[in-house]
């Protein structure tokens, strides 16, 4: 019913965009058949980071687009917080034809309202090229696609192989709990900080969260708990920040004034020994020296349940969207199909920068030893989560979880009240 | 409109008796034009939306479709009362902050320009210093103190701590709301500083003479003749400390985003009503900092009024 509610509402908008244009009428006519064969015409790209590594391989991506189509796209880049709260004001307003954006629960959620274009028919052309958990990945609630991936990057534990070296400590033997709070009591006997940490952000957190869960708990309770169909007051919830809490003495101690940036400077300069993060952060590495990114290694977060092993990663989805209200949506997913498509891919590739390709074209023997270590990681899960904040309601984990992981920083034995009013909040958020 | 109290009384009849005259026709087109234009826009931008907010703080809505609003009573201000630790914390740093601009900033920018108005020495040299913050937005001022005391900024290398044992100036419970109001009165001082001056230059001199030659102490002067002329300056100044401390936002955003690293009402209305979060928690929120600034304010200026009208 919401569906098609929406769906008039977009004609409408696209009819009025058609008939203000005047004797464009008949370019609204194209758009509103969805496909139009040979897209041609100016278009927007929007980025959601301004970061070096990444806008290179962007800008490539277009470059190379622009080449093949001689199409022009202006590319327009935001800061990605700022963007991902701006993202709804953005979709409703003017938006880039086509934009980066997360999988999941974060584009399922735009989809359902209407503000993403359906990309089935560009799955069609391409989606050989991809295997079937990033099509689900990449599909809505209503069945239809709409989003294509660009990259992936597990969550884990990363080191610096000459640090651990000097040190004496195998960190890739470091397999369940035990290793790994013997590793980090053996870094902090050496004056060291064992686990690099920050949550100055909000959300650096509660990637320790999730697979401590996943780990103590299992996927099943962690997907539950995200999904409200388990509860927060539950004791399992509570072991596992009994376990967080065996943690903090070995790690910086201005959690609260670092973001994930400042944490990566504590590994980068080797006053850390391990870092738990997403290996995206690999490229500022690399941007360092690309000593410092053949330096870098990853390991699967410790099994602590022997019943769960290390079954599940936290391997967030990357990728693009085409904007619904987009000036020129023919040529959005055009650009879309080239930027999913190995010729696309090839041209982020051929920038140097490393990435872990969602695309099965990506020759998988150049992998550099960090990017077999991170499949290693991928290989070894059975189950691959998004992340906290892209695997349950938005308004719960940005307004709620975050200001909560903080308050637990300051005062840990405050573990109960903090899970209750957690649960408490949960109960109060609007009906979906 | 408040200065014309302190004209004489004739004088503020000649006005009223020229308005009885009746006007052209062309006049009053002019009139309805001058009269209407800003009042459409006034109505449009901010009445309409205001009411809009209140009416939305009753509901359930994601922001995006206009069909789907749900009411839901004041199920969004029964969360935030019961449910949301943060608004509390929150509260606390606003009413912080308002205590703080109210009792020291405000006073300290009074002082100051006072100081500057008896021309001491080098007044002109300090006037441009205190000033000079005032160009800047708070969000560049966010940026430059943000560059001096994160953990890697200039502060901390200066002291030669690494990340990992830098001084904690805004992740520390214990004193980041400090560090806050500080960069806050930083500006804050200026502002207060050249509204006074500005008023101060308008006292009559002949007043603080009269004054000293009657004996009156710096203090008494100050106290007894010169803080009562300045009334609707006062006035202009209090309104202000209120509005900046409640409205507090964007330095809080440059150094926390919207994290809720030090929560503050303002950044509370943005998280949860912008965003993939938006629900309509944000807009109960706007009312609740709306009421907490209009209340105190309406309050005030009608105690100023009824004083006047005696």
């Amino acid at each position: 019913m919401l569906n098609k509610i929406t769906g008039h509402e977009v004609d409408r908008r696209l009819l009025l965009k058609g008939a203000a244009a005047g004797g464009l009428g008949i370019a609204g006519a194209t758009m509103l058949a969805g496909c139009a064969p040979a897209a041609s015409g100016p278009m927007s790209f929007g980025a959601r980071t301004v970061d070096e590594s990444p806008t290179q391989q962007l800008e490539a991506l277009v470059a190379a687009y622009t080449v093949k189509s001689g199409n022009e796209v202006a590319y327009n880049a935001t800061e990605s917080n700022a963007f991902q709260n701006n993202l709804s004001q953005y979709l409703q307003g003017t938006p880039d034809d086509c934009f980066q954006w997360m999988a999941g629960y974060r584009m399922q959620f735009f989809a359902e309202q209407g503000l993403l274009e359906d990309v089935s028919d560009v799955w069609d052309d391409i989606g050989s090229q991809y295997s079937d958990s990033y099509k689900i990945a990449s599909t809505g609630l209503d069945g239809k696609q709409y989003f294509v991936p660009q990259s992936w990057y597990p969550w884990g534990l990363h080191f610096r192989k000459s640090m651990m070296e000097e040190i004496g400590l195998a960190a890739t033997d470091v397999y369940n709990w035990d290793d790994m709070l013997g590793a980090l009591a053996e870094l902090k006997g050496q004056g060291l900080i064992g686990l690099a940490a920050a949550d100055k952000g909000g959300w650096e957190a509660m990637g320790t969260f999730d697979i401590l869960n996943a780990r103590i708990n299992g996927y099943q309770f962690h997907v539950d708990l995200l999904a409200g169909r388990e509860k927060w007051t539950d004791s399992r919830v509570k072991e596992v920040f009994r376990h967080w809490e065996m943690l903090l003495p070995y790690q910086n101690t201005n959690v609260l004034d670092l973001e994930w940036d400042g944490a990566m400077q504590l590994l980068l300069q080797k006053q850390s020994g391990f870092f738990m993060m997403g290996s995206w952060f690999g490229g500022n590495f690399k941007e360092q020296s690309q000593e410092d990114y053949d330096d870098l290694m990853i390991i699967p977060f410790p099994e602590i349940n022997a019943d769960h092993g290390r079954d599940t990663v936290d391997a967030p989805l990357d990728g693009f969207c085409v904007a619904a209200n987009g000036g020129n949506t023919g040529v959005g997913k055009d650009f879309i199909k080239f930027a999913g498509d190995m010729e696309g891919v090839q041209a982020m590739l051929d920038t140097g920068v490393p990435m872990t390709s969602a695309n099965n074209g990506q020759d998988k023997s150049s992998y550099d030893a960090f990017q077999v270590a991170q499949q290693a990681v991928m290989d070894e899960a059975k189950y691959i989560t998004q992340f906290l904040d892209r695997d349950t309601r938005p308004d719960f984990a940005g307004p709620i979880i975050g200001p909560a992981f903080q308050s637990w920083f300051k005062d840990p034995s405050s573990t109960n009240d903090i899970l209750e009013s957690l649960q408490s909040q949960w109960d109060a958020l609007a009906p979906l | 409109m408040k200065s014309s109290t302190t004209l004489d009384p004739v004088l503020q009849k000649l006005p009223k008796a020229k308005r009885r005259r009746s006007f052209s026709k062309r006049d009053r087109l002019t009139l309805g034009i001058f009269i209407g234009i800003p009042t459409f826009l006034h109505v449009a931008l901010v009445w309409f939306p205001a009411a809009a907010t209140i009416y939305l703080s009753f509901t359930y809505w994601t922001g995006i479709h206009i069909g789907d609003i749900q009411w839901a009573g004041l199920a969004n201000y029964e969360n935030i009362f019961f449910n949301t630790p943060i608004f509390w914390d929150a509260l606390r740093v606003n009413v912080v902050w308002l205590i703080w601009f109210g009792a020291i900033a405000t006073p300290l920018g009074i002082l100051l320009a006072y100081q500057i108005d008896r021309e001491i020495r080098g007044s002109k040299f300090y006037q441009a210093a205190y000033y000079l913050p005032v160009v800047l937005s708070l969000a560049v001022i966010g940026v430059i103190w943000n560059f001096l005391l994160r953990p890697d900024g200039l502060v901390n290398g200066l002291l030669g701590l690494e990340i990992s044992e830098a001084v904690s100036f805004f992740g520390d419970d214990r004193y980041n709301i400090w560090v806050i109001l500080t960069m806050a009165s930083w500006r804050h001082i200026g502002y207060i500083m050249l509204l006074y001056l500005a008023g101060l230059k308008a006292v009559d001199a002949s007043l603080r003479e009269a004054a000293s030659i009657d004996g009156a102490t710096e203090w008494q002067s100050f106290r007894k003749v010169v803080f009562p002329t300045m009334k609707p300056v006062n006035v202009i100044v209090i309104v202000i400390t209120i509005i900046e401390s409640l409205r507090a936002f964007d330095l809080i955003y440059i150094i926390y985003g919207s994290s809720g690293g030090l929560p503050i009402l303002g950044v509370l209305v943005f998280q949860n009503i912008a965003g993939e979060g938006a629900s309509m928690k944000g807009a109960a929120y706007a009312v609740i900092l709306f009421l907490l600034s209009i209340v105190p304010i309406i309050a005030y200026l009608r105690a100023q009024f009824k004083e006047d009208m005696k």
